[in-house]
């Protein structure tokens, strides 16, 4: 899987939790999960298991911690999908 | 310092499911699924503690200036609890923060202070009258002095609260 392909992945994971539509349509690596996307801090949390559902990785709380952006969600994901 | 969270019952229950599979594990340390496990309301003691943890994390985000998410680090226990009010500490990286929350039953509003004696000078204030800076951090922009009162600001669904300490 390319870099496109896991951001695409990825947003379709973040889309029902985003309340921010807008910021949504015009997501890249910067976009910041909180504060562009307006996403409740509770649902990280279902991004992180939306993410170990789909991607077959387990995201321990150090990954967790980091998990606020687009970025480093790409970054992680990368990482586990490699050591596997 | 000041943090507060305010939850909207009803809101939560549209955005979370915290029955999924993995959801307490990922945000609650054995001690709390515990506590959440032998309540007799266990959402309301999901949301409680949930608060408990988002308003220490607006202290010691101003403190550290450090962004993360650490549900696992902001370590809660109760000291009260019934039906509309609950006291407690919240630990984070050898840190104390006081917390209250008051429980009403279409949402919940925990407060969060530095040093319980702080509690006396807790004020909930109107939002018009907040400005942020830099740090996105809010205060109260009639307040002229160089050391300006932080204040915090939190909103749920129907619900908006605003808390400051008086000097």
């Amino acid at each position: 899987m390319n870099k496109q392909e896991l951001i695409l992945k990825l947003k379709t994971i973040i889309k029902p939790y985003t309340t921010n539509t807008e910021a949504f349509d015009n997501l890249t690596e910067e976009t910041d999960f909180i504060n562009d996307l307006s996403i409740n801090s509770a649902n990280l949390v279902d991004i992180v298991l939306d993410i170990e559902e789909t991607f077959d990785v387990v995201i321990d709380n150090t990954d967790m911690e980091r998990m606020l952006d687009v970025k480093t969600a790409v970054e992680i994901i990368e990482t586990k999908l490699a050591a596997k | 310092m000041i943090g507060n969270d305010v939850i909207d019952i009803v809101q939560s229950r549209r955005e979370s499911n915290w029955q999924r599979k993995g959801f307490l594990e990922k945000i609650f340390t054995a001690e709390e699924q515990l506590l959440i496990a032998n309540d007799v309301h266990p959402e309301t003691m999901v949301w409680l503690l949930w608060s408990m943890k988002e308003a220490a994390y607006k202290i010691y985000n101003r403190q550290t200036k450090i962004r993360a998410y650490i549900p696992q680090k902001l370590v809660c226990s109760m000291a009260f609890q019934n039906n509309s009010y609950a006291s407690g500490k919240v630990s984070c990286c050898g840190t104390v923060y006081y917390t209250q929350t008051f429980i009403h039953r279409e949402y919940l509003h925990t407060i969060a202070v530095s040093d319980p004696a702080q509690w006396d000078t807790v004020i909930e204030i109107e939002k018009k009258n907040i400005a942020k800076d830099p740090y996105g951090i809010p205060f109260l922009s009639s307040d002229p002095s160089p050391n300006r009162q932080n204040v915090s600001v939190s909103n749920h669904g129907r619900f908006e609260k605003v808390v400051g300490l008086s000097a």
